[in-house]
C-alpha cells in the first residue's frame, strides 16, 4: 500500500471516531428529551416519541425552568454589556496611551483570571451576605463582571493593537479629547471585536456554576446551570426527560451561536490563550 | 504623539482603567486575601469565631479525606491532560487537512465545547446509568461486557467515567489551540521534506512537533490550571463518591463552605489557590505574554 493510501485510511478512521465521539452524547441528550420514557434502552421498554417534556418544562410553573431561563438571560446580558464597556475602555488606554505600568496591566489581568473560583467563593458569600445581596441579581452580576473582564480585555486589546494609530492622531489634531476619540472613532471600528468579546462573556456568565450555587437560594435569582444540576421531579424520581429537554433548550442557542460565530470565536479564544 | 499634555493623558489612562481595576480588586483580590485571613480562624456558623493561627492547616495535614482528595485531583490531572493533548492533536491534524466539508467537521468538534458544563455533566450521568444508560447499552450491544457495569459504584470505574466525560468536554479547546498553531506552519517546509523522501509520520515528529512545542506547552499548562480546580462536572456526575473517592480539592472545600465551616473550607481553598498560582506563573513565563503589548 502506498503512503498516500495509508494516510487516507488513517484520516478517514480518525474522522469517523471524531464524529462519533463528539456528537454521540449530544444526540443522546436530544433523543432522551423527546422520548416518553428515558429508560427506552433497557429491554423491557420501547422508544416512543413525544414533545411533552418540552411542553411541561416550558409551561409547568412549579418546575421553575422559565424563571431560571429568565434569570440567566438577564444576568448574562447585564454582564456582557457592562464587561464589554469596561474592557473596551481599558483596552483602549493600554493600546494607545503611554503610562507607567502599561506593560504590566495585561499580565496582571491575565494572572487574576487564573485564580481558582473556590479561593474566592467563601469570602464572596460573606461579602454578599453582609451586603444583604444573597439570592439577588447583583450577587452574581458583580463577581461575573470581574471574572469575565480579563477575557474580554485580552480580545479587545489585541483587536485595538491592530487599528492604525493614524486614526486617532488625525482626530487629536482636530482637538478631540480621548473619550471622544474612543467613542466616535475606535468603538465603531472595533465593533466586530466587541461583539465577539461580549458573546464569549455572555456564554461564560450563562454557564457559570459555583458562584450561582453558593450565592443564590431559590428561583428568584437561580440560574440555569444550578437549576439543571438540582432539578428534581415532582415525585422524587430523577426526571430525565425534563432535565434533557431543559438542557436542550439551554444548549441549542449556545451551540447555534458558537457555530455561527465559529470563525470569530476560534480566532478570539486562541488570541486570548496565545499572544497576539 | 498627540497634542494633549502628557500628564493629563496619563491621568486619562488611569481613569479608563479604573473600572476594570476596581472590579478585579473588589471581587477577586479582596476575596482571595479574605480567604487567606479566614483560614487562620475557627469560623463556623452559630459558633463563636476564634483566632486559630495555623490550626486549620494542622488539621489538614492530619485529615485522611483531604489527602484522598489531593491524590484524586493530582491523579485526575495526570490521566486527563495527556489523553486530551494526544486526542486534541489527532483532531487538530485531521482538521488541518484539506478536506471537503472541513467546516462541518470543525463545527462538530466544537459541539462539546459549546455545551454548558453542567448540561454535559447531567448527560454523562445518564449515560452511566446502571439499568438504562447508553454506556451499558453499547457494551451489551457490542458484546464487550457480559454484565452491565456499575459505573458510578466503584472507585476505579467512577474515576474512569469522569475521565471520559472530562476528556469529551475539554478536548475541543485543546484542538482549537493546536489547530491555530498548525496553521502557522508554512506549507513549503513540508513540501521540501517530501522532496527529501520522508514519510508522513516522520514529518510529524521531525517538523510539526518541534515547531508546535510552545503552543503545546501553553495548552498543557492552561488545561492543568483548569483541571486542578475542577468542581462542576464531579459535583453532578458522582458528587465525590463512591465513598469520597472522586472528591476533588475544590469540591472538598465547597462541602465545608456549604456546611458553614468557613475556616477549614478556606484553608482547603488556600491550598488550591497556591497550586494554581504556581502553575499560572509558569504559564505566564512560557507564554511570553509580555511581548504582546510591547
Amino acid at each position: 500500500m502506498s503512503e498516500k493510501m495509508i494516510k487516507r485510511l488513517l484520516v478517514a478512521a480518525g474522522i469517523a471516531f471524531m464524529l462519533v465521539f463528539c456528537l454521540t452524547p449530544f444526540i443522546y441528550m436530544i433523543v432522551v428529551s423527546v422520548s416518553v420514557n428515558p429508560s427506552f434502552l433497557s429491554d423491557s421498554v420501547d422508544f416512543a416519541a413525544t414533545l411533552a417534556n418540552y411542553r411541561d418544562v416550558l409551561t409547568v410553573k412549579s418546575l421553575r425552568f422559565l424563571d431560571y431561563l429568565k434569570n440567566s438571560i438577564a444576568i448574562g446580558t447585564a454582564v456582557a454589556l457592562i464587561t464589554g464597556a469596561i474592557a473596551a475602555l481599558s483596552a483602549y488606554a493600554v493600546s494607545r496611551i503611554e503610562f507607567r505600568g502599561r506593560v504590566w496591566v495585561p499580565l496582571a489581568v491575565l494572572a487574576f483570571s487564573m485564580f481558582p473560583q473556590i479561593s474566592v467563593v467563601g469570602y464572596l458569600y460573606k461579602i454578599m451576605r453582609a451586603a444583604g445581596l444573597i439570592n439577588t441579581y447583583p450577587a452574581l452580576i458583580l463577581p461575573y463582571i470581574a471574572w469575565t473582564v480579563p477575557l474580554a480585555f485580552w480580545i479587545l486589546l489585541s483587536y485595538m493593537m491592530q487599528i492604525p494609530r493614524d486614526f486617532d492622531d488625525a482626530a487629536f489634531v482636530d482637538g478631540a479629547g480621548r473619550f471622544t476619540i474612543f467613542r466616535k472613532i475606535i468603538v465603531p471600528v472595533a465593533v466586530p471585536g466587541i461583539i465577539s468579546a461580549m458573546l464569549l462573556v455572555f456564554i461564560a456568565a450563562f454557564n457559570e456554576f459555583l458562584f450561582a450555587l453558593m450565592l443564590t437560594s431559590d428561583h428568584s435569582a437561580r440560574t440555569i446551570p444550578v437549576g439543571i444540576a438540582l432539578f428534581e421531579g415532582l415525585h422524587g424520581e430523577v426526571p430525565w426527560g425534563y432535565i434533557m429537554a431543559a438542557s436542550a433548550i439551554a444548549t441549542l442557542p449556545l451551540v447555534v451561536m458558537s457555530l455561527y460565530f465559529q470563525k470569530f470565536v476560534i480566532q478570539d479564544v486562541t488570541r486570548g490563550a496565545l499572544k497576539g | 504623539m498627540g497634542l494633549g499634555s502628557r500628564k493629563t493623558d496619563r491621568r486619562t489612562a488611569y481613569l479608563f482603567i479604573l473600572p476594570l481595576a476596581a472590579f478585579i480588586v473588589i471581587f477577586i483580590v479582596v476575596p482571595v486575601i479574605g480567604t487567606f485571613w479566614t483560614s487562620l480562624f475557627r469560623e463556623v456558623t452559630y459558633l463563636e469565631t476564634a483566632f486559630n493561627f495555623l490550626g486549620n492547616y494542622r488539621r489538614l495535614a492530619a485529615d485522611v479525606n483531604f489527602w484522598q482528595s489531593m491524590r484524586f485531583t493530582l491523579l485526575f490531572v495526570a490521566v486527563c491532560i495527556p489523553v486530551e493533548l494526544v486526542l486534541g492533536m489527532v483532531f487538530a491534524l485531521i482538521l488541518n487537512e484539506k478536506l471537503p466539508g472541513r467546516g462541518v467537521l470543525r463545527a462538530a468538534v466544537l459541539v462539546p465545547w459549546a455545551i454548558p458544563t453542567i448540561v454535559a455533566a447531567r448527560t454523562w450521568e445518564l449515560i452511566y446509568n446502571y439499568s438504562y444508560g447508553l454506556a451499558n447499552y453499547l457494551l451489551a450491544l457490542l458484546h464487550i461486557a457480559p454484565e452491565p457495569v456499575n459505573w458510578l459504584g466503584t472507585p476505579l470505574s467512577a474515576f474512569s467515567a469522569l475521565v471520559v466525560a472530562d476528556v469529551w468536554k475539554t478536548t475541543p479547546f485543546v484542538t482549537i489551540i493546536l489547530l491555530a498553531g498548525l496553521q502557522t506552519i508554512p506549507e513549503q517546509i513540508y513540501e521540501q521534506a517530501k522532496v527529501d523522501g520522508t514519510v508522513f509520520y516522520q514529518r510529524f515528529f521531525k517538523i510539526t512537533l518541534p515547531i508546535l512545542r510552545p503552543v503545546i506547552a501553553v495548552a498543557l499548562i492552561f488545561r492543568t490550571i483548569d483541571t486542578i480546580r475542577i468542581l462542576d462536572l464531579i459535583y453532578v456526575v458522582t458528587d465525590g463518591g463512591p465513598g469520597g473517592s472522586t472528591t476533588s480539592l475544590s469540591l472538598y472545600g465547597y462541602k465545608f463552605f456549604n456546611e458553614g465551616d468557613f475556616g477549614y473550607g478556606s484553608a482547603i481553598a488556600v491550598v488550591v489557590f497556591v497550586m494554581a498560582f504556581l502553575l499560572s506563573i509558569t504559564y505566564l513565563r512560557v507564554g511570553g505574554f509580555k511581548g504582546a503589548v510591547e
